[in-house]
């Protein structure tokens, strides 16, 4: 094709549209919808799976958590629901890590209170992802301090309002991060005096990190008194069923069996797969089918523009028009049309996931660029043909006698 | 002299459910190079269908047409498209501009569909020809925006920017008043010793046929012979 015919296309395409703001913008929503749901999907989805591969990679071996819910259920992950504001999820208090700590097997238990907030330093404000945990939890999480030091099991005791950052944030708030120690910040009404500033771990969420005492969210950052996880680690490889196996008989004196997890990490890491495969299918099932009512709207919107162009088709055939470039020229006004639905889509889907990063992991990459563009591509390609072939096989006597 | 477009018993029959309808009937008429031809008829006699027979935009139900001593009667859509693109230009009584384009844009439209290479620049021709017709000051405006006379002028340039050997017009003057279709009729005149152009002209007013070198009268679809 020559370029010429190419910005003829264009020209003749951004035309119509022009003329026909609101039917281009509802005709092309359908298209917007289904590629933004599949590409927000696809960025949450692997944003999430990214986020707890690496949760999962920087901690130690030997690891078994408690999780509210029973997502990692025998019956393949699908019963249920995941995390503590889903139906039927447990929530974990001080008194479900007492208990388990008695169990002998257990080198260490630690709790974790988890919260994504703002955390503000003399005029700064920053995401933080706030922990409220033991002192192990250093040990756990493979934590060393750059600066400073972390805090101690005393300090639990005590309730200090004490915390220990990531190193990022300690440099967002400080400029630099060894100025941090000593410091107050305040997050979510809660004032605490920096201790400690982590190495560098190179990991967008450790090193945003605040970690305080459990004990000390219990004021206003926790007030419910409660945990999402609690971690384990088991002095031996051998022992680590026999400890599911107690935390199980612990916990199911307090809640349903159904309500909770006890879990080894490697399982966790291919449940966690698993399921989000499961949830990704279902999800890109349902963008699939706003991209079809799109496209179905298109093909609307197309044989409706042939019908009201049919006068023009007549006269560009008497001046030389092949049945070819009658086709190419709709066809690609459909293809233009849901691409910009498309683009549409991506840009939104873009926005929101702007928005939800402050508070989740999610991301655009690269696949949902590709998907974006080539499946509203093929969306208009599939449901444009029909209509431009109709334009390309009006008799140009009766298209150009048509008024 | 061989006749650049030939027509031999050439009919055209349309089909209205069960009726058939003999718009153009066993019509034979050789059209040389350069002629200023008129086909007057009254309404509904056939001529316009005659004029699409001879512009390549019909094929003939029976019959046969010959282009430049070669039958196009049953030759491929594309090959006719082609063949109109670079040998055709066409000009309505509705003038058929198309009015999302400017007038310039509407003027090069058929260059982009040109399958041979230009050996001109479509701009510069276009400019050329809208200012031979007085109305290069027009060239940005939308059709719906300048007037019948200017509009039915742009169509002449649109019919003559790939240098045709047939012009064929269709009722040219009908939408246009008693000053401005005349002057519309001395442009189109004009073309043939500016351009060599053969020239069709299309018309149910017998003053208006009279111009022309040769005339035919057609009836029902039929060469009625005793008229001329
Ligand atoms: N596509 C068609 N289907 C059926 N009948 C048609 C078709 N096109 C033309 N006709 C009929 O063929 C006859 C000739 O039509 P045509 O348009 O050629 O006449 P005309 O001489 O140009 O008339 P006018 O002066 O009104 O333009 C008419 O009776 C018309 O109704
Ligand atoms: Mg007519």
């Amino acid at each position: 094709m020559k370029p010429d015919t190419l910005s003829d296309i264009f020209t003749t395409a951004i035309a119509s549209f022009k003329r026909n703001k609101i039917r281009t913008v509802l005709t092309s929503l359908g298209i917007t919808i289904g590629v933004m749901s599949v590409v927000l999907l696809i960025g949450l989805g692997v944003g999430l799976k990214n986020y707890l591969s690496d949760q999962f990679e920087s901690l130690g071996s030997n690891l078994v958590i408690v999780f509210p819910g029973n997502v990692f259920s025998d019956e393949g992950g699908l019963g249920g629901g995941f995390g503590p504001g889903f139906a039927g999820g447990a929530t974990f208090d001080e008194k479900d890590y007492l208990n388990l700590k008695k169990i002998p097997q257990a080198d260490y238990v630690v709790p974790q209170f988890f919260r994504s907030l703002p955390v503000t330093a003399n005029g700064e404000s920053q995401l933080g992802y706030v922990e409220g945990v033991t002192a192990d939890a250093f040990k756990i999480l493979n934590l060393s301090q750059a600066y400073g030091q972390a805090f101690e099991a005393t300090d639990v005791n005590r309730k200090t309002k004490v915390a220990v950052l990531g190193f990022a944030i300690a440099e967002k708030l400080f400029s630099s991060p060894e100025k941090a120690v000593g410091k107050t910040i305040i997050t979510g009404n809660q004032r605490l005096k920096v201790i400690g500033v982590n190495a560098k771990k190179g990991d967008r969420e450790m090193d945003n990190i605040v970690l305080l005492p459990y004990t000390t969210t219990f004021g206003r950052l926790n007030p419910n008194k409660t945990f999402f996880t609690i971690f384990f680690g088991v002095n031996d490889e051998a022992n680590i069923a026999s400890v599911i196996n107690q935390a199980e008989k612990i916990l199911a004196k307090r809640y349903d069996e159904d309500s909770f997890s006890v879990t080894e990490q490697t399982e966790i890491l291919s449940t966690v797969n698993q399921v989000f495969g499961i949830v990704n299918a279902i999800l890109v099932a349902i963008g699939s089918i706003s991209l079809l009512v799109g496209g179905i709207g298109i093909m609307n919107i197309m044989y409706a523009t042939v019908t009201e162009r049919t006068k023009e088709v007549g006269i560009r055939r008497a001046i030389g028009a092949t049945r070819q470039d009658i086709l190419s020229q709709f066809l690609s006004e459909s293809v233009v049309l849901s691409v910009l639905g498309g683009l549409i889509g991506l840009a939104l889907a873009s926005l929101i996931i702007l928005v939800i990063r402050q508070f989740f992991p999610a991301a655009i990459n690269l696949l949902s660029v590709v998907i974006a563009f080539s499946v509203s591509t093929a969306i208009g390609v599939f449901f444009g043909v029909f209509p431009a072939k109709r334009a390309a096989n009006l008799p140009p006597i009766e298209a150009i006698r048509y008024e | 002299m061989k006749p650049l477009i030939d027509l031999r018993n050439v009919s055209k029959t349309y089909w209205l459910g069960e009726t058939e309808v003999k718009a153009v009937s066993g019509i034979s008429l050789p059209i040389y190079r350069q002629e200023y031809l008129s086909i007057l008829g009254a309404s509904g006699s056939g001529k316009s269908t005659l004029m699409y027979l001879i512009g390549l935009l019909e094929i003939p139900s029976r019959g046969k047409i010959s282009f430049n001593g070669r039958d196009v009667s049953k030759l491929a859509d594309a090959k006719l498209s082609h063949l109109r693109n670079g040998s055709i230009g066409f000009v309505f009584q509705q003038f058929n501009l198309i009015n999302k384009f400017t007038v310039l844009e509407n003027v090069i439209l058929p260059t982009r569909y040109s399958k041979t290479r230009l050996k001109f620049n479509p701009k510069n021709k276009a400019r050329q020809l809208l200012k031979d017709f007085g109305i290069l000051d027009r060239q940005d405006f939308f059709p719906n925006k300048i007037s019948g006379g200017q509009q039915q002028r742009v169509a002449i340039a649109r019919a003559l920017i790939m240098n045709p050997a047939v012009l064929l017009a269709d009722e040219p003057t009908g939408n246009l008043d008693s000053k401005t279709g005349p002057e519309i009729l001395r442009l189109i005149e004009s073309l043939r010793k500016k351009f060599k152009t053969t020239i069709i002209m299309v018309t149910h007013e017998k003053e208006v046929a009279n111009r022309a070198d040769k005339k035919i009268y057609i009836k029902d679809g039929r060469l009625v012979k005793k008229y001329l």
